[in-house]
């Protein structure tokens, strides 16, 4: 397992940026798991993380 | 990052790293937080579990860095500073003279800035090739 971590201000294209590698990983084979520690929001659909067997975490506090 | 934060990142770490294992695990942190925190964190978790760390990513919005170098310069250089890889987001909403002026006042504090904009694709194998 490798840690990639995605930092920057809000709307600055994270979740974005992190699907796009998701799906790139996904097409070698690789499995992705993710840890979003931003609140309110559900930035991984369902049909998105049972299209990539995501796993997804979220944790609050900033 | 508190304490409370970081201590709940490294247990998650370990958690998902104990499992599941994937190949990739993707930190998507809180704007407020800083580059150095999260090197911390994973430094942390690898003190009882093994994985890699890295790259760390850090997007600097290109339509909103007029406004985050002045209001928030501080987190701004914090996220630039200490990142494996800085990239300059939504490329296709700014101009590429904006552009110039966002390397040339972050060319001290980070390396070479990467275009992105994933409405174009601009960027996004270089940043791919570092997953790889």
């Amino acid at each position: 397992m490798r840690v990639v971590t995605v930092s920057g201000a809000g709307e600055s294209g994270k979740t974005t940026l992190i699907r796009e590698m998701v799906a790139h990983a996904g097409a070698a084979a690789k499995r992705s798991a993710v840890i979003v520690n931003e609140e309110g929001l559900i930035f991984y659909d369902d049909d998105f993380v049972k299209a990539h067997g995501l796993t997804v975490e979220y944790i609050r506090g900033g | 990052m508190g304490c409370s934060l970081a201590s709940g990142l490294v247990d998650l770490i370990k958690k998902i790293k104990r499992n599941v294992d994937p190949d990739l695990l993707f930190i998507e942190p809180s704007e407020m937080v800083v580059t150095r925190e999260l090197k911390d964190v994973t430094a942390m978790g690898l003190r009882d579990i093994r994985y890699g760390a890295g790259p760390f990513i850090t997007l600097v919005d290109g339509p909103q860095f007029p406004f985050l170098w002045s209001e928030r310069r501080a987190l701004l250089l914090g996220q630039v500073k200490d990142a494996d890889l800085v990239a300059v987001s939504r490329m296709d909403l700014i101009e590429s003279h904006d552009l110039e002026t966002i390397n040339g006042l972050l060319q001290d504090h980070c390396g070479p800035l990467i275009p992105l904009s994933a409405q174009n694709g601009d960027g996004m194998g270089e940043v791919m090739k570092r997953i790889d």
